[in-house]
């Protein structure tokens, strides 16, 4: 049941994000790349960083070290995508 | 309706839904925050089973909820007790559900069959509260590692989401798993990366900050306890 390609892993990470945030469909649905996170959605405070990490620990089966964690991961969607991707696919 | 229950430690409350004589679904809720998050939908699902016909108690745990008892004084020893006392004092034909961490104390004598919602390990639900917690230092301007925080609990206790972890419930934890159940029915959500008998659509209630509740979620796990109540009753 775990994802198995780069598409599977942002579609999974997208709805972390909808799911954790309680954001729409439509909004995640329009996250590119580039679309800022940390500091850009007010649903995305330390918190529910918190949650989205766990969320994605469990969706895709990884395991997140505090010292990973850091603004630049956090900054875009697509940096987000890409670390999940690294951990999930290696 | 509030009932009690007694266990070696006390008298505790315990809410019932239903009629008295139905078969009763016995729930195991999480305990610390994802009881609150997930207080409204514990109490929809309850009054879902009763629609069908059955009955449903939520018991409150020693040092949670209404409860007198100490949370400070509180093993996990104690919640296996306290839920196995409150399951055998629900009435005859049983049946218990377990939501996330209530896996960890969800056993008992004679239920016909147990059912879980996305059940997880005690060192799993205290690294989530742990997550948590650094999370709150650092938007103090602290920073703090979980193996930092980890070794203060073992030593000198821990607070977590607004819950006192002795040093003795924190140790409980980290080695707590699921107690065995059979015949056992493991439902998880969509996307859950981890074996299920069965998935539902919805999202994680447990994850959001905001105390809610969903309904269609709600509705999807009555109507799979009462399957699975039926199927263990063999009818």
């Amino acid at each position: 049941m775990l994802p198995e390609g780069s598409e599977e892993v942002e579609d999974a990470v997208r709805s972390v994000l909808r799911d954790v945030l309680g954001i729409s469909q439509e909004r995640v649905d329009a996250f590119a790349a580039t679309t800022p996170l940390f500091g850009a959605l007010p649903e995305l405070d330390s918190m529910a960083v918190a949650g989205v990490l766990t969320e994605l620990e469990d969706r895709l089966g990884i395991i997140i070290e505090d010292d990973e964690v850091d603004g630049e991961m956090l900054e875009t969607f697509g940096a987000l995508s890409r670390f999940a991707m690294a951990k999930a696919l290696g | 309706m509030t009932s009690h229950y007694d266990w070696r430690g006390g008298r505790e409350a315990m809410m019932r839904f239903g009629l008295a004589d139905a078969p009763v679904v016995v729930i195991a809720p999480p305990p610390f925050e994802e009881a609150n998050r997930l207080r409204a939908l514990m109490a929809t699902v309850a009054r879902g089973l009763a629609r069908q016909g059955l009955a449903a108690v939520i018991p409150d745990l020693p040092g949670t909820g209404e409860s007198l008892t100490d949370i400070a004084a509180t093993r996990l020893a104690d919640w296996r007790d306290a839920f196995a006392a409150a399951n055998e004092a629900a009435g005859p034909v049983r049946l218990i559900a377990s939501v996330r961490a209530g896996a960890l104390f969800d056993g008992g004598q004679g239920a016909v069959g147990h059912w879980r919602l996305t059940p997880q390990d005690g060192s799993r639900l205290l690294r989530e509260l742990v997550r948590t917690r650094i999370a709150g230092l650092r938007e103090d301007g602290r920073e703090a590692s979980s193996a930092t925080l980890t070794e203060i609990a073992r030593n000198d206790g821990i607070e977590l989401s607004g819950h006192w972890f002795t040093p003795a419930l924190f140790g409980d934890l980290e080695e707590a798993a699921p107690l065995p159940a059979h015949p056992l029915r493991t439902v998880r959500l969509d996307g859950d990366a981890q074996p299920a008998d069965h998935r539902l659509a919805a999202a994680p209630l447990w994850r959001r900050a905001e105390p809610g509740n969903d309904l269609e979620l709600a509705q999807l796990v009555a109507d799979d306890i009462a399957d699975w109540m039926r199927t263990c009753l063999g009818g």
